[in-house]
């Protein structure tokens, strides 16, 4: 038992990075169709915008939450605009483009900030551990935990309780007739695309100060990511959400008596066994179509 | 029956491939010879994803992986050839003596012999294609879900390379590599040989896709690019065809990783990291995906511009984004590529 619980906490940080950056994708992918391959560099973003706020103006993590946020969030917005909107009706296309976004991403920070590894500190009032069922556990892990079940909870009101929650939803399910009935489709996808985008970079702010930074860290995210879009089916949000808890949770229990690549490579394998068996994924529910 | 042989791809392709072989008569510098091999190399490469993505409408974002396998085979091979300088008992490769291992591991053991490399070197990536075919078109995944998974298992390969670094040599790849010798026949990487080498495996696989694109599987395959489930309710079985497209892809995308060997002189786990399978999606996507020639084209466009770019230091940071640029603007304004230019005009 001791075990158990001892893996479940040190499991906790990396489910909850993970969660936040496999919403994010669910939700773009769940409503647009569209696999944003740039997904990994909007969380790469995250932390260097992060480290930039920290660097230059002093902003400590929470403060520059928001900002964070609202900046790649208007990032998203305008590259869904200006590229993404013009291939939705050719879906697969939009993985290339999106991939083509995304290095020309890397490749920016690369010229402008440089490429060499970048750290950030954790707050200095989150750095201690605290002790939890006898574990020691830094605190700043479970505020990643608890803000990551915050954002879900966020998302699940704004996508269930609210109006444009509400549009997001008829544009899912059939976007001619959501428009028919005078849903401005195309500012759904717009502001979907945006708040993937923005959840992204925020995983991207919260990994920064336990990992390095570099132009590459998208592409280690990322792959979990879309293990966790694979393996739960689009959907439905509190399937995104379990799917990176058992990815997260199997990767961490593996990786605790081999390392983090055999683990990443054993988790895949399991998932491209469980694709010849459910290819709509574990957690789709049955929709008439 | 009239036959235009302009309009003959037998025959233009007999003519392209001749004048290829023409080619060191007109340049006779080592460096570039070498140059246009790894350039006619990656244009195989081209032809490769254009078999899986372009006919059969596979999106397999992890078509290096299958260069990479290819690749390390030959170089697993040519280093067991190389005299043991720096080498510890039994002829240990030099990396792995640096690593503290004793003993030559047992899956290094059959590529003493240069044909069981070569034969690997088709027959790994071909193996991991039934695989990856069998799970994933098996179970009818959609397109997103295979350019997922193709893409994350190509990472996850990449990573072990770089893990298992006691066998693989990790960062550093297998360097120090022995020439290939066939018979007493030495292929020098800087020399007419390897080009001309090169070259005949080009058109053996030129052909070899013109065959298979003008057979009743080729037809399947560009059925099931179309309306995949139309195919599958005329009786075809279309996981079987998908599989056995991804496997051609495979072993092509195979060959080329060893050719790539032979001419480079080493083997790195670059060879199968998302940069090059970006690269060779962005080949195909300029090139025209949908044209063998095309693609094989495009190829030979972007990476010779690339060589020659990157030999300026203003290109050599701002190409990557360049590229970027194109492969977008292609995307969204030429999805045929340059080759659907010139079907337009006919």
């Amino acid at each position: 038992m001791d075990f158990f619980i001892s893996q479940l906490i040190s499991s906790l940080s990396i489910t909850s990075i993970l969660l936040m950056i496999a919403l994010g994708l669910a939700i773009i992918y769940g409503t647009t169709g569209v696999i944003n391959m740039a997904h990994g560099e909007f969380v790469m973003i995250g932390a260097y915008t992060s480290w930039f706020f920290q660097t230059q103006f002093g902003m400590g993590l929470i403060e520059s939450i928001i900002p964070i946020f609202i900046i790649t969030a208007t990032m998203g917005f305008i590259i869904e605009r200006m590229i993404i909107r013009h291939l939705y009706n050719r879906l697969l296309d939009t993985i290339l483009a999106t991939w083509g976004i995304g290095v020309i991403l890397q490749q920016l920070i690369r010229l402008s900030v440089g490429s060499e590894l970048k750290y950030l500190k954790i707050p200095p009032y989150m750095a201690e551990s605290m002790s939890l069922f006898g574990q020691q556990v830094s605190i700043y892990r479970v505020f990643i935990f608890l803000f990551a079940i915050a954002i879900f909870i966020l998302a699940w009101f704004l996508i269930y309780k609210t109006k444009f929650g509400m549009k997001l939803r008829a544009v899912t399910q059939n976007k001619d007739m959501a428009s028919c009935f005078g849903i401005n489709s195309g500012m759904v996808y717009s502001f979907t695309f945006a708040f993937g985008t923005g959840l992204a970079a925020l995983a991207g702010a919260f990994v920064a100060p336990l990992k390095s930074i570099s132009p590459e860290m998208g592409t280690n995210y990322i792959i979990d990511a879309f293990m966790v879009v694979v393996l739960g089916g689009v959907e439905s949000l509190i399937g995104t959400a379990a799917s990176s808890f058992i990815i997260g949770g199997t990767s961490n229990f593996i990786a605790s008596f081999s390392n983090d690549t055999l683990a990443k490579a054993l988790v895949l394998v399991i998932i491209i066994f469980i694709l010849r068996i459910k290819p709509e994924g574990l957690f789709a529910k049955k929709i008439r179509s | 029956m009239k036959i235009d042989i302009f309009k003959n791809k037998f025959f233009l392709y007999g003519v392209f491939c001749f004048l290829l072989f023409l080619f060191p008569l007109i340049v006779n510098d080592p460096f570039y010879l070498n140059k246009s091999s790894t350039y006619i190399v990656f244009g195989l490469l081209a032809v490769s994803l254009s078999i899986s993505w372009g006919y059969t409408g596979i999106l397999n974002l992890g078509n290096a992986v299958f260069f990479g396998l290819g690749s390390y085979c030959m170089a697993m091979s040519l280093k067991l050839k190389t005299n043991a300088i720096h080498t510890g008992a039994g002829g240990l490769p030099d990396f792995m003596v640096w690593n503290n291992v004793v003993e030559l591991p047992w899956f290094w053991e059959p590529f003493y012999s240069l044909s069981f490399g070569i034969f690997a070197g088709i027959a790994i990536p071909v193996i991991l294609a039934i695989f990856l075919g069998y799970f994933i078109f098996g179970g009818r995944a959609s397109g997103v879900y295979v350019a997922i998974i193709t893409l994350a298992s190509m990472i996850v390969v990449y990573l072990l390379i770089m893990d298992q670094q006691r066998y693989t040599g990790g960062f550093n790849g297998i360097t120090d590599l022995s020439t290939l010798k066939i018979g007493n026949f030495e292929f020098d990487a800087y020399g007419p040989s390897a080009y001309y080498l090169i070259v005949s495996v080009m058109t053996f696989i030129f052909f070899l896709t013109l065959l298979v694109t003008k057979s009743r599987a080729g037809l399947i395959f560009q059925a099931i690019r179309d309306d995949e489930n139309r195919v599958r309710f005329l009786g075809y079985n279309v996981g079987v065809y998908k599989t056995a497209s991804l496997c051609i892809s495979a072993g092509i995308a195979g060959v080329a990783g060893m050719l790539y060997t032979i001419v480079m002189e080493f083997a790195s786990p670059t060879f199968m990291s998302v940069p090059l399978s970006l690269s060779i999606v962005i080949w195909c996507a300029v090139g025209g995906r949908q044209s063998i020639f095309g693609s094989f084209i495009g190829a030979l466009i972007i990476t010779s511009g690339s060589g020659f770019l990157s030999e300026s230091e203003t290109f050599l940071h701002t190409w990557t984004l360049i590229m970027g640029l194109i492969f977008i603007l292609s995307v969204l304004f030429l999805p045929k590529g340059l080759a659907g230019i010139f079907d337009r005009k006919k």
